[in-house]
């Protein structure tokens, strides 16, 4: 991937329980410091999303890497970002602290 | 490799995506145009540059089956992609 350039990534979730599921997602970015760089266009992320039993989903990123991770010279050394999901059960009442998101 | 060590008072701050979400593909609606774009980046050693075209029909495929909000294509990064026909909208 190139700064800059838009990329789509994908990712799977299969529920293997005989009940639907509703999640929600969140992420992560190592190395922290590349986090800042990180655009996400669009995503599954962040909503509640319903698998139904045994369904199998592809959830695609669509991102791109700030060009100005570039210029940034601690990131000289930084030549994989890894990008990581984790889906939660959503439970009723939870809120995921995201701020000024609605 | 970075050290393992945490300093504990920098946590990761999750930002909410630019466009919005995804709707669920449920229907695998789309899932020929992924398998192409999946087979297009192993072919070309996961080289994204290489496989735009494939991730820009996935897209397409989404946002004509109401799985994605429309945006102009060159909004998404792919306006050296586009035919030359006049925008939709």
């Amino acid at each position: 991937v190139v700064p800059g350039e838009t990329a789509l990534a994908f990712y799977k979730a299969k529920n293997p329980t005989d009940k639907p599921v509703i999640g929600i997602s969140t992420y992560n970015v190592v190395p922290f410091e590349a986090g800042q760089y990180f655009n996400k266009i669009q995503c599954f992320c962040f909503e509640e999303q319903r698998l139904n039993p045994q369904e199998e989903v592809d959830m695609p990123v669509f991102f791109y890497i700030d060009p100005e991770f570039a210029e940034d010279p601690r990131m000289v050394n930084v030549d994989l970002i890894t990008l990581s999901y984790t889906f939660f059960e959503a439970k009723e009442g939870q809120q995921l602290p995201v701020p000024g998101y609605n | 490799m970075s050290t393992a060590m945490n300093f504990g008072s920098k946590s990761f701050q999750p930002r909410p995506p630019d466009k919005g979400s995804f709707p669920l593909d449920h229907f695998g609606e789309c899932r020929s145009f992924k398998e192409k774009f999946m087979k297009c980046l192993r072919d070309n050693k996961f080289e994204n540059a290489l496989c735009r075209k494939e991730s820009k029909a996935y897209l397409e495929c989404r946002m004509e089956r109401q799985l994605m909000a429309q945006e102009p294509l060159e909004k998404l990064g792919f306006g050296d992609l586009i035919d030359g026909k006049p925008e939709k909208n």
